[in-house]
């Protein structure tokens, strides 16, 4: 289960963060999500790990914290699609397609004309989106 | 656990270093730095201080290479339970540090450290050093080490020397250690084992595991010795016995030892297969830690830490970037695991630890989540130590989160710089914008740093932490959580000194507004050295804002430059803006200037919730040199802060772009502003002032349109410099009204020294209205001062410098000082005076008396007549109507005036007379000149003034004037009329200009007001609509006289001078008596320059109106043709008609004499503005005045 899922701007500015869980851990997601950064940091700068994936978006775990799993996803505007999972064990495959939905609806929002780039996405069609991905995800 | 453990940590012997009787603090950490840096001794330089007493156990020492490595423990420490474990946990030696000035008594001394020796039981060695003993300590006996007082360098090479002293001992205690081990009897023991009396069974176990403990504990000390061969050579043996024995534990710790003993002995080789050698046994060692836990002894002990620590050391062996995988993966392991530790410190041990090796990874958020960790352990332990740490701790994650102190993170760095990269933002800030989105973090990490620094004391750190809490995001403050913030900086201030700084600055936001431009008294104007003229060129001149050719000069570079005088107190606007729900009480703000030459003026102000203000901050430049303003010193909630401008702009700027929360000036409702470009601000010398008013006070100056009057300028020399230059120029609008400036006065006066003064007269005129003027004035009812307001004054200008050089400085002639420029607005206020409502021309005509002469007509054409005429005419002062002249065509001027003041208006009208220099077109008309009749217009009242202008009409009715350029205008009959009448306005236009500039309307009101009236144009208006009839002849003109003679039918009047000459002949005579024959003629002129036929008929009227010639009443009777004498008139050429009229009845009869023109042109067409071909052209003579007398 989807717990978190965030998008932080090219600049490590979050545009988006969400967490589906009841309990009130929000702050806690928001230090899962800050901290995924350093990997993602690290796997942008470190030139020789990102060799052969170069043009692969998709980063994998970034990295497994207590109950959770960190996935992330680096467009090539650098906006990075991070997601946290309580499930321990997940197919690639349905992270890869999770993140071609998440993807997809972060494009459609940002070719909003009225959205100002690096701002925060606050258009509701897009919450309602990612719920849905969210909730159709394993 | 413990801090800062590392695989080598195995070899390190630990030394205790003790104060001992009362050194100070400070003197004790001197000391002990000198002592740290001996932390690793080779076994080489030891040698010396070494001797074997007995075999040495370490039989492999690498004497050459190797060396011993210490680990002082400041202040001691207590023991540990694992000592026996670990060899290297145990406190080896005991050093304590004395300072003899401070403890004279050296035996006490001594016997103060005997006691701190028996803590420390396991010590081998045991010394206390006493530094600066004095002479009479030195000689008394004693078992401290005593440094003699030197320098630094001796003393420091004193103490390596008692260091290595102290290696060899401890070498030597080694070797005896082991050979008693080797002999057996030392039962090792560790919290782990069961406390409870072993079974038989067990004993023997027990007994073989000693054999492998014993061997591991001998590997320890060959490690501690130096010598890792030896070391590893012992593990092997204890691992044998401890698998074989299932001692897990100490299987792990022997293993431990082995890769320590490994990399000891490849020191400084890292090569792949000693690093996965290093890793595999790692494994195998936490992996053994694990196995050794003990369900039963789970609550008491447990090897949790060992695990955790080992993991931790493998953790910083491998601590690099290329491997940050693995090692996030085993500090990950380390988290978790630090869960289900017992021991809070120990959690806390692991947490630093972790913190750290993330920072060290590069993962600088993760870092300061551990770190956050961390300092909530701390502040679980509700101590004031615990919460300083806490604090501290929390104070390192503030860089990761992007929430420093800005005393901490820059200090003052941007302060000099602020001009140099005005624009654009540092990448910091950008970045630290960026990423301070993260606001529920930061807010956290504050909120936490917030409490830490309340509960441990540090009244600063919780009012810096306060404010940044407030600044950064009081959007996402509750009004009572603001409230909140508010009262905790205020009770952190109760708690600091006065006047303590802070470098993070709290509320409000302060912008540069603006630098106000200097006041235009106290202009400074750059001095151009080359010009003798240097204010040209300084200010615009002329009409136009932007000329091309002032475009190439210096305008462009002194906009950028602010220039302010040493003592002049100079403004600059900032805004402030409280975004929050409580009044923020600045105490005091002042602008904060670095450069040290500027004394700015504090001032304190009240921002209610929710507001924002535009203030003025003045300061004093008080030496030369350029002045820069990074921002605002400002002392509120108690303390004193430096809020730069540079950090609002970059937060406006990230605003915009979406990055920061909201503008807290925008939330506040203050306009919107653009940035401010701040110039660079040079100091320059002290200046001359002038101060000026206009005596008799510096209001506007309150003039009737037209009005002339004097103004006196007062120029005071405010400075301490002389005025040595000084020139006087006019600018703005009107400047026409100022008729004279005396210059010289002001030019006698210089050099105008300080404080003196001097007196300039201006005579002013005031201008005339304009229109839109007049309707405003109108509108509002009352005409006050508003005019004044819009600029509508001229300025005088006066440009002054003070001397070129200064006293005794030869070098800095080529620099001129600038000069200054005094705008003295001459503020006058026009009123409407009288106000002309309109000019009409009227005709009048006073019937001529026929007598033996003809009237005086224009076609009367002697020059000299003329003149002499005028001139005599020009000593009369009142119209005098010649009865006998007749004056038909009589004009008059007819202005009437209004008097819509308060005041009362005496006017009196004059036309100038003036030889005619147009000899032609202007006939001259009677201008007789009324000087002194006044006419009074009382307030609210409309007089009529009439200028009476006889007769100026041309001479000939030439065809030229109506139809010039339309000969063939056949088909265009109806606008020919126009055509010749645009065509001839503009020749007449210059005839009647002449005309009217001589019509001068003078008034006069109260003693000393005294004005002429501008009526050009309203006259012009008025004559130019019936400009044709004042100015063109008619065709034809009649006149009667009485005939002389019957006899002379038909004589031409051939000269005017003939016809003079009988008029003075016939002056006298010429009454006409009734019932007797009176012949008369009647003469009629065609004034254009074709034939005119007529058919002529003479009309005589009773008084009543009533023909009398005709009808059944007639009494008069006639002899000749009365009506429908038909004549040919050639061109400008008289004929006369000659009848005689027979009066039956005495009295006033008239006669009038009319025509209708047969075979009309277009010319007389024109002139008649007859409409259509068919119409018959009248024309009309004027009436004549016959006195018939009785024949009594």
């Amino acid at each position: 289960m989807i717990v978190c899922v965030a998008v932080v701007g090219h600049q490590n500015n979050p545009l988006y963060i969400q967490s589906f869980t009841e309990a009130d851990d929000a702050l806690k997601l928001h230090h899962i999500v800050h901290c995924s950064l350093d990997v993602v940091d690290e796997r942008v700068n470190n030139p020789k790990r990102s060799g052969p994936t170069l043009n692969e978006t998709y980063l994998g775990v970034l990295y497994p914290t207590e109950n959770y799993k960190v996935y992330g996803y680096l467009t090539n505007t650098k906006v990075k699609l991070i997601m946290v999972t309580t499930d321990l064990d997940v197919r690639d495959a349905d992270v890869r397609n999770f993140y071609r939905g998440f993807h997809a609806a972060y494009v459609n929002a940002v070719s909003n004309p009225f959205h100002v780039p690096g701002k925060k996405i606050t258009s509701k069609t897009f919450a309602e989106k990612v719920s849905t991905i969210v909730k159709s995800f394993g | 656990m413990e801090p800062d453990v590392s695989i080598e940590t195995s070899s390190m012997i630990r030394v205790a270093v003790v104060p001992i009787a009362g050194i100070p603090p400070q003197l004790f950490r001197d000391y002990a730095a000198m002592l740290l840096r001996h932390h690793t001794v080779s076994l080489s330089s030891i040698s010396s201080f070494y001797t074997e007493h007995q075999k040495s156990p370490f039989s492999n020492q690498p004497w050459e290479s190797g060396s011993l490595r210490f680990k002082f423990m400041l202040g001691g420490s207590p023991p540990s339970p694992w000592e026996d474990f670990q060899s290297n946990r145990k406190i080896l030696a005991l050093i304590g540090i004395c300072h003899c000035p401070s403890s004279p008594d050296l035996r006490s001394v001594a016997a103060q450290f005997a006691a701190a020796s028996k803590t420390y039981s396991s010590a081998l060695v045991y010394r206390c050093f006493a530094f600066c003993p004095g002479d009479s300590q030195l000689e008394e006996e004693s078992k401290l080490v005593l440094f003699p007082p030197a320098d630094r360098q001796t003393q420091e090479f004193h103490l390596q020397t008692m260091v290595q002293d102290i290696a060899a001992s401890l070498l030597m205690e080694f070797e005896k250690y082991v050979l008693q081990a080797e002999s057996g009897g030392t039962i090792l023991k560790t919290p782990l084992d069961s406390q409870a009396t072993l079974s038989s069974e067990e004993v023997i176990k027990a007994k073989k595991r000693r054999l492998g403990r014993a061997q591991k504990t001998i590997g320890d000390y060959c490690l501690l010795a130096g010598s890792p061969v030896d070391a590893n050579a012992h593990y092997s043996t204890a691992l044998e016995l401890a698998r074989l024995t299932g001692d897990f534990f100490w299987y792990a710790g022997a293993m431990e030892g082995s890769v320590c003993a490994l990399l000891i002995d490849r020191m400084g080789q890292k090569d792949p297969v000693l690093e996965e050698e290093v890793k595999y046994r790692y494994k195998s060692v936490i992996m053994h830690y694990k196995k050794s836990f003990i369900q039963e002894n789970a609550q008491r002990v447990s090897p949790l830490s060992f695990e955790l620590e080992a993991t931790l050391k493998l953790a910083r062996f491998l601590c690099r970037r290329e491997l940050a995988k693995e090692v996030v993966d085993l500090l990950t392991a380390a988290a978790d695991g630090a869960k289900s530790l017992i021991d809070a410190s120990d959690r806390l041990i692991v947490y630093v630890e972790i913190a750290r090796l993330f920072g060290l990874l590069g993962y600088q958020r993760k870092a300061a989540f551990f770190s956050r960790q961390v300092a909530q352990l701390y502040l679980q332990q509700d101590n004031k130590l615990a919460a300083i740490s806490a604090m501290q701790v929390l104070a390192m994650t503030t860089k990761a989160y992007r929430v420093q102190s800005r005393a901490s993170s820059e200090p003052f760095n941007d302060a000099g710089q602020t001009h140099v990269d005005g624009g654009k933002m540092h990448h910091h800030s950008i970045v630290s914008l960026f990423e301070s989105q993260w606001s529920t973090l930061q807010m956290v990490v504050l909120r936490e740093i917030l409490l830490s620094a309340v509960r441990s004391g540090d009244p600063l750190a919780a009012w810096s932490a306060a404010a940044r809490l407030l600044r950064s995001y009081y959007p996402l403050i509750t009004p009572a959580g603001q409230n909140g913030l508010a009262s905790a900086l205020a009770n952190s201030a109760e708690r600091l000194p006065l006047g303590t700084r802070c470098g993070d600055p709290a509320l409000p936001f302060i912008r540069l507004h603006s630098f106000p431009l200097r006041s235009s008294q106290m202009d400074i104007v750059k001095r151009n050295p080359a010009r003798e003229d240097w204010w040209v060129g300084s200010a615009p001149t002329g009409p136009f804002i932007y000329t091309p050719f002032s475009k190439g000069e210096s305008s462009h570079s002194n906009k950028q430059e602010l220039i302010w005088v040493v003592g002049e107190a100079v403004q600059v606007l900032v805004e402030l803006a409280n975004p929050c729900g409580f009044e923020v009480m600045v105490d005091s703000i002042y602008l904060s200037v670095h450069s040290e030459n500027f004394d700015a003026f504090p001032v304190s102000v009240n921002l209610p919730p929710n507001s924002s203000k535009v203030i003025t901050l003045s300061g004093i430049p008080t030496k030369e040199g350029p002045v820069a303003i990074p921002g605002c010193v400002v002392h509120c909630f108690g303390v004193i802060t430096e809020h730069f401008f540079k950090d609002v702009e970059n937060q406006l700027i990230g605003a915009t772009q979406g990055l920061v929360l909201s503008d807290p000036f925008r939330s506040c409702g203050a306009a919107k502003l653009k940035s401010v470009y701040v110039p660079n601000i040079s100091v320059v010398p002290p200046l001359p002032l002038l101060v000026s008013h206009v005596v008799g006070g510096d209001g506007s100056v309150i003039l009737y349109e037209g009005e002339i009057r004097d103004v006196w300028i007062s120029l005071a020399n405010a400075s301490t410099v002389p005025v040595e230059q000084a020139h006087i120029s006019l600018s703005g609008k009107n400047q026409d009204s100022v008729v004279s400036i005396d210059s010289e006065t002001l030019k006698s006066a210089l050099p105008l020294n300080p404080g003196a003064e001097v007196m300039i007269p201006v005579t002013l005129k005031a201008w005339q209205l304009g229109m839109m003027d007049l309707d405003a004035a109108g509108s509002k009812g009352v005409p006050t001062g508003k005019q004044v307001k819009d600029g509508s004054s001229p300025m005088l200008l006066i440009h002054y410098a003070g001397p070129v050089t200064k006293s005794g400085d030869a070098e800095t002639v080529s620099v001129l000082p600038p000069g200054r420029r005094l705008v003295i607005p001459l503020n006058v206020c026009v009123l409407r005076g009288l106000s002309f409502v309109k000019a009409r021309l009227l005709s009048m005509e006073i019937p001529a008396h026929v007598g033996e002469t003809y009237p005086k007509l224009v076609q009367v054409k002697s020059e000299g007549a003329e003149k002499l005429d005028s001139t005599e005419r020009q000593a009369d002062r009142f119209v005098k109507i010649d009865p006998y002249r007749g004056s038909w065509g009589l004009r008059f001027l007819e202005l009437e005036l209004s008097n819509r003041t308060d005041i009362i208006f005496e006017t009196s009208v004059s036309v100038d007379m003036e030889i005619p220099d147009d000899k032609e077109s202007l006939p001259l008309c009677n201008c007789a000149e009324f000087g002194s009749p006044k006419t009074r217009i009382d307030r609210d009242y409309t007089a009529r003034v009439l200028i009476p202008l006889e007769d100026f009409k041309l001479p000939v009715l030439d065809g030229s004037f109506l139809v010039k350029g339309s000969q063939t205008n056949g088909t265009a009959r109806g606008r020919t009329s126009s055509f010749s009448e645009k065509s001839i306005k503009a020749e007449l236009d210059a005839s009647i200009k002449n005309l009217i500039s001589r019509i001068k309307v003078r008034w006069q009101s109260g003693r000393n007001s005294s004005g002429e009236l501008n009526i050009k144009d309203a006259i012009q208006d008025a004559l130019q609509t019936s400009v044709m009839d004042v100015l063109l002849p008619d065709p034809l003109t009649f006149g009667f006289r009485l005939a002389k003679t019957s006899s002379d039918n038909s004589v031409k009047l051939d000269s005017p001078k003939n016809s003079d000459m009988e008029t003075n002949y016939h002056v006298s005579g010429g009454s006409i008596v009734a019932h007797e024959m009176t012949p008369m003629e009647v003469l009629v002129r065609n004034n254009t320059k074709e034939i005119i036929k007529i058919g002529l008929n003479v009309i005589c009227k009773d008084v009543a109106g009533e023909n009398c010639v005709e009808g059944d009443k007639a009494t008069v009777l006639w002899e000749g043709v009365l009506t429908g004498i038909s004549m040919e008139v050639p061109p400008l050429q008289e004929i006369r008609h000659i009848f005689s009229l027979y009066f039956l009845i005495p009295g006033e009869y008239t006669m009038l004499a009319a025509a209708v023109i047969d075979d009309a042109n277009e010319v007389l067409r024109a002139r008649a503005r007859a409409n259509s071909l068919d119409e018959p052209i009248f024309c009309r003579g004027p009436p004549f005045h016959v006195q018939v007398n009785g024949t009594s």
